[in-house]
């Protein structure tokens, strides 16, 4: 199978469960007791008040027709808007979503950066020095609080030490660059404006730090395990026995072979990061999806809960589809399997 | 004429958590530029750690070199360091392994694994300029040449349709053929010996006589020197000029491959060959050697055979027999041909 045709079929197995994703959303968010309309319209409401609110967002019809009528809206790029807020969906996350993918995704690359150098010398140095310090400290970071370690690094670097600022993505008085992706560090650098850049990777630096740790520790575990398991087989013995010196082997040979499993982590972390942003944005004062999400489920405002649940199912889709499609270039027996 | 190889009362040592077991107990070996050395034995008589001892490959530790010096050419191999013999690999010593399957690496094309193999095996495992600086016209060149050499190596292996399927991962391959891609990645720097660990072992019988045809072909081209460890005496029969015969951890028996098979004077020699099934005998079923073979962390003393032998002597408890002449090229490690050397 060529691997264009691969691509397309993970990229079409996407809809099925985007399909399946809003049904079961829409469901428990509808069935869960609770009247949003009496929570939104406030304890004084008349029950024609109600009524009112209940016809103006459709509540008076049947579940399947509301969900046939959602979905529509959906694609014509009307995600409802809020009870409380009354504002569209789509704007609110256009506005907050950017923040925490921004957070997730530089947590991803510091885990990352860290955590498969860290495993592939633990691996190297098995039971050796070097392989005990990765082990203890991967060890150290997952077993601390996140929440617990951000105060801790917000007193030292921000407070006693000065290095980077305690929270927000940017100082009050600098405006934030033109959004065009809404990502400050990508905006600011297609508009050259270096400034804004390094200020708004300072505010970036700790928190994502902070929020890598977890990923970070699973990550150099599964490296390093994975790379054990490698340094195991056969070929390893053959490389060697030809000739090829032990660097090149590690680096190309192993390295590749480990770095199947580590990306299936490093896309689970992803997610995981994700969701788990929301005590990082609280500490930093991170104006990210996470603090919106948990308004809006404790609230059951239905709206913004089916379109963060669509946008999480989404950027999952693409996670997933980016991993499947690395999977097929690290590994010719799934791409042809 | 000097040995290109000399394995020199070479002692072997495991550490398990059972106690130390002694893998090799005084192996001699010596091998001519041009031999080609059958080296036979039972599972577990040390013939793959006497060949892996060659390149260095044991696992150190849990194994120990106690003992016995390693002369490649002229070099101690013992002494070398790690880096010293990353080189020694890569310019001398070609190995080919059991399972096909699973010693070639699934990732990557057999174009890049054999490229690989030519251009360290050149430069003795030294740095060769990456892929990346493939825009260099120098680098161009080397990696042209050795994917020339790529090709010219797998045509040479009987890969049909070889400057094509070199782009093929491993997984399109048979076992027979990933066998054949092994071979010409041991020999991509024309080393001076080729040690097969029991190339054939893996391989259904049809293939495995292919394998063994293109061996013999190598060797007849390119005047391999080639150490073909396996347990199968008929392998040995076709394919080696001399062979050496381990029980234990030792060299019992080290003949032409005639005088082996017509006149076998180590007892446990003899029994191997009383063992090997022949088609117009009847000698009423299958034939074995009493006992079995011995535990090696407690090994028997003196010879290591000696609970098993029939014609077993006092001495025989005592002391390590020598190797004693008993024909032409021919020495036999036991008391029946003589108390000393």
């Amino acid at each position: 199978m060529n691997i264009r045709v691969y691509i397309l079929r993970r990229i079409a197995l996407i809809i099925p469960t985007l399909i399946g994703l809003s049904v079961l959303t829409f469901s428990i968010a509808r069935i869960v007791p609770g009247d949003p309309v009496g929570l939104a319209a406030g304890p004084r409401a008349t029950e024609e008040i109600k009524e009112a609110l209940r016809r103006e967002f459709g509540f008076d019809q049947p579940l399947p027709i509301q969900y046939v009528s959602y979905m529509a809206g959906l694609f014509r790029g009307d995600w409802g808007e809020s009870l409380y807020t009354r504002r569209k969906v789509v704007s609110e996350l256009r506005a907050f979503w950017p923040a925490t993918l921004e957070l997730t995704t530089a947590a991803v690359i510091i885990a990352t950066l860290l955590g498969v150098p860290a495993g592939v010398i633990s691996a190297m140095y098995r039971n050796r020095l070097p392989d005990h310090v990765a082990r203890v400290l991967s060890l150290f970071f997952v077993s601390f609080p996140s929440f617990w370690l951000a105060m801790i690094f917000q007193t030292w670097f921000g407070r006693d030490l000065g290095l980077f600022p305690i929270g927000k993505r940017l100082p009050v008085l600098v405006s934030p660059p033109a959004p065009t992706t809404g990502l400050f560090l990508i905006d600011s650098l297609v508009q050259l404006d270096f400034e804004t850049f390094l200020v708004s990777l300072r505010h970036l630096f700790i928190p994502a730090l902070v929020l890598s740790f977890g990923a970070f520790a699973s990550i150099t575990r599964i490296t390093r395990a994975s790379m054990v398991e490698a340094l195991e087989k056969d070929f390893v013995r053959m490389e060697r026995a030809i000739g090829i010196p032990y660097r090149v082997i590690i680096f190309k040979y192993v390295l590749r072979n480990a770095l199947i499993a580590t990306i299936t982590v490093i896309s689970l972390n992803f997610g995981w990061l994700m969701a788990g942003a929301i005590l990082i944005e609280t500490i930093f004062d991170w104006p990210g999806l996470g603090l919106y999400a948990v308004h809006a489920s404790l609230s059951l405002d239905f709206q913004p809960i089916m379109g963060i649940a669509i946008l999480y199912g989404v950027v999952f889709s693409v996670v997933n589809i980016l991993t499947d499609i690395v999977y097929g270039i690290l590994d010719p027996r799934i791409r042809y399997g | 004429m000097s040995e290109l190889l000399d394995i020199d009362d070479l002692h072997l040592e495991f550490d398990t958590y059972d106690g130390v077991v002694k893998v090799l107990a005084g192996v001699n070996l010596k091998m001519r530029r041009g031999d080609v050395l059958g080296l036979v034995g039972e599972t577990g008589c040390g013939k793959s750690m006497t060949a892996l001892s060659v390149p260095r490959l044991i696992p150190m530790p849990p194994g120990r070199i106690t003992a016995g010096r390693v002369t490649f050419d002229g070099e101690d191999i013992l002494s070398k360091s790690e880096s010293e013999m990353e080189t020694f690999r890569a310019r001398h010593v070609g190995m080919i392994f059991q399972d096909p399957v699973t010693n070639l690496n699934p990732l990557f094309t057999i174009r890049e694994q054999l490229v690989d193999a030519v251009l360290y095996q050149r430069q003795g495992g030294q740095k060769t300029p990456g892929r990346w600086r493939g825009f260099l016209p120098s680098v161009k060149q080397m990696r042209k040449e050795a994917h020339e050499r790529a090709v010219e190596l797998i045509r040479l292996t009987g890969i049909p349709d070889g400057d094509k399927r070199i782009y093929d991962y491993p997984h399109q391959f048979s076992g027979g053929m990933r066998q054949r891609v092994l071979i010409a990645m041991a020999l991509a720097g024309d080393p001076d010996l080729l040690i097969a660990d029991e190339p054939t072992t893996a391989l259904d019988v049809t293939i495995q006589a292919q394998i063994l045809r293109l061996i013999r072909s190598l060797v007849a081209q390119l005047g391999l020197t080639v150490l073909l460890i396996t347990h199968n005496l008929g392998v040995v029969a076709r394919s080696c000029e001399r062979v050496a015969v381990m029980y234990a951890g030792r060299v019992v028996e080290d003949s032409p491959v005639r005088d082996l098979f017509h006149n076998p004077k180590h007892p446990y020699t003899r029994g191997l060959m009383a063992a090997v099934p022949q088609k117009d005998v009847n000698r009423g079923g299958l034939h074995g050697i009493p006992g079995i073979i011995p535990n090696l962390i407690n090994p028997p003393p003196g010879c290591r055979f000696n609970p098993r032998c029939e014609h077993v002597m006092g001495i025989c408890r005592e002391s390590v027999p020598p190797a004693i002449e008993v024909g032409a090229q021919h020495s036999a490690s036991c008391f029946l041909y003589g108390q000393d050397a």
